[in-house]
């Protein structure tokens, strides 16, 4: 057995892959493309929370929000700019894929001639751990487990009990007749970009203290949250939360015992689920 | 009946005879070694991006053409480093093994289309990457293999070095970008070349029309991989090493842009200018002094292109628009107004 630390990490890794996860399934069921440009709505929503507290000095908590709604704003001017006008007809799904790929480069430059290329750390904002007899867990994780279930009980409640919700899921299930019934499909997808880039945002914000922050820190939590979504089925929520929950455990409890294979057998997996289950564990099967 | 020139059919063509014309002696203009290695590699890149757009043609796109130079360019490094084969046999092995990698991969794969595939491609990409990196006795790990240059061949009167210079180097890629260009202009003309076009508009309609999908869509691949694999094996010899993090997902999705930037709607020009403009206009932005703007600037190209050119066409619809436009003035097709 790995030692509980590596357990923890595992469940702490989920957290994030699923909070990152979370949002790219509801850009893709609405937009119905991928965001590629996820991983750096992360960056710079943990660079916010840095300045947010070491240069402005506001909690964590208040940081946190701010990064989620100046980043969500961002997401929404990426969306109304530029995928808006790539998902017309007319253009195929590679060039909104194309254009998103090159916004990476964008922010990472653009971050790192802003804040510099170095690694930042944060000064733990929690200090302290929690003992529990053989083991102990920092504040700082708990805090990141608790983050979790609250956006994760939020975006429930939010979808299921709202009329924003209940406007999503219907544009998602069937936009022509949602938009029949009164629902600006438009709308909606700036909602959900706003919504995926935010809780992008406030992953990275909530890791910032955990991690180290640079520029490029965003490329490994979008591929793997891209893994968990495929692995759990693209346009399933639930299935973004069990492929999280897979990915977060390969990737530290396997990974103790395997080294590299570890990666092998992430994408080995991903390959195979694809070829025997192309809509995931969790996707319905559609045409 | 009175014998007559088209005009707007071979002033253009001149103009590109032109310039294949200066392109053919640039080694004589300069012996710049920087202009002549971003020439060399931006030919490297065209190549590969030729392979990713005629994959693109039937409809598939794939987010690992980088593995197939990788596999290129290592067989052809094991071959002669390890194994101690001379070189052009190695060179011509890269091509089939690359080739028979993505015939392999191809036939499974392609059976998903879309999305998945791409998905999958990138996985596939990965996986190469790591093997690359992990499989220390045959590949030496993350430090990478050494390669030889191409042996000297005599001729007579005078002898073509190649690791004296990068003239010779520039010739072979000349050749090789054109016997490629060749091979895909054919193809793209060809009955399968309509083909390809068809299945990528309409799967369904393609299908019952007695079309095997699967067919095209594999021999569109084991095609692109044939000609990766040199592009690759060429890399690898002309920067005399080669190792994991060359070739990785991140040149995947240059080869991405680079074929969208240039244009999809053409096979052989599309991709010649893509690759060209973007390795071209990454090197320039790379010697500017400010920290990390080569980034900024080339996801700002890219977007920009993208959105502003109509219906993403590319930058070679550009060259047909400015003869139209600029020099002809021909006037698009109006419905004239009925005045009362």
């Amino acid at each position: 057995m790995p030692p509980a630390g590596i357990w923890i990490d595992g469940l702490i890794q989920s957290c994030i892959y699923m909070t990152m996860a979370f949002g790219m399934v509801l850009v893709f069921s609405i937009l119905g493309i991928l965001n590629w440009t996820h991983g750096q709505f992360y960056m710079l929503g943990a660079f916010v929370v840095y300045y947010g507290i070491a240069a402005a000095g506001m909690p964590l908590p208040v940081s946190m929000l701010i990064s989620a709604v100046l980043i969500g704003g961002l997401g929404m001017l990426v969306e109304k700019f530029i995928i808006e006008r790539l998902t017309g007809p007319g253009y195929g799904p590679l060039y909104v894929t194309v254009a998103t790929l090159a916004l990476i480069f964008f922010f990472e430059g653009a971050s790192g001639m802003l804040f510099g290329a170095l690694d930042k750390g944060l000064a733990t904002v929690l200090p302290g751990v929690l003992d529990l007899g053989s083991f102990s867990v920092s504040y700082q994780k708990i805090a990141v487990i608790i983050f979790t279930l609250i956006v994760m009980v939020a975006m429930y409640v939010v979808l299921n009990f709202t009329k924003v919700g209940l406007a999503i899921r219907a544009a998602a299930q069937d936009p022509v007749a949602a938009s029949l019934h009164g629902i600006s499909v438009g709308q909606v997808s700036l909602i959900v970009m706003g919504i995926g880039c935010g809780l992008a945002a406030m992953a990275g914000g909530i890791m910032a203290p955990v991690y180290v922050i640079n520029p490029f820190m965003g490329r490994t939590p979008m591929i793997m949250s891209l893994l968990a979504i495929i692995i759990g089925g693209i346009g399933s929520l639930t299935g973004a939360i069990v492929g999280s929950i897979i990915l977060g455990f390969l990737n530290s409890v396997i990974a103790y015992r395997l080294s590299y294979i570890s990666e092998l057998v992430l994408f080995l997996l991903v390959i195979i689920i694809l070829l025997v289950r192309p809509q995931g564990l969790f996707g319905a099967s559609r045409k | 009946m009175k014998a007559y020139i088209d005009y707007k059919n071979v002033v253009p063509k001149t103009v590109i005879g032109l310039m294949i014309f200066l392109i053919v002696l640039v080694p004589v203009m300069t012996s710049n070694m920087a202009t002549l290695s971003m020439i060399i590699l931006s030919g490297v890149w065209a190549i590969a991006v030729m392979g990713f757009t005629l994959v693109l043609r039937t409809g598939q796109f794939s987010m690992g053409q980088a593995a197939f130079m990788a596999i290129g360019g290592y067989t052809s490094a094991v071959l002669t480093f390890k194994l101690s084969m001379p070189f052009w046999p190695s060179f011509f092995l890269a091509g089939i093994v690359s080739g028979v990698v993505a015939l392999l991969i191809g036939s499974v794969v392609l059976r998903v289309g879309g999305t998945y595939f791409s998905i999958i491609t990138l996985a596939l990409c990965e996986i190469v990457r790591i093997v690359a990196q992990e499989w220390e006795p045959v590949t030496d790990g993350a430090r990478g293999l050494m390669t030889s240059p191409p042996p000297t061949i005599a001729l007579p009167g005078f002898e073509i070095n190649f690791a004296a210079s990068p003239v010779p180097y520039y010739y072979f890629m000349l050749v090789l970008v054109a016997v490629t260009s060749l091979v895909f202009r054919q193809i793209g003309r060809s009955r399968m070349g309509g083909t390809f076009f068809g299945i990528a508009a309409n799967p369904t309609l393609a299908e019952h029309q007695g079309i095997r999908l699967m067919k095209y869509r594999v021999i569109a691949f084991t095609v692109a991989g044939v000609f990766t694999g040199f592009a690759g094996s060429f890399y690898a010899h002309f920067l005399s090493v080669i190792s994991p993090v060359m070739l990785g997902l991140w040149q995947s999705i240059q080869i991405m842009m680079m074929s969208i930037v240039g244009g999809v709607g053409s096979l052989v020009a599309g991709p010649l200018i893509g690759a060209l403009l973007l390795y071209a206009f990454g090197i320039y932005v790379s010697r500017l002094p400010v920290f990390n703007i080569q980034y900024l600037l080339f996801g700002t190209v890219v977007v920009l292109v993208v959105i502003i050119l109509p219906k993403g066409t590319g930058l070679v619809d550009l060259w047909d628009r400015f003869w139209r436009k600029v020099v002809w003035r021909e006037k698009e097709f109006e419905f004239e107004e009925v005045e009362e």
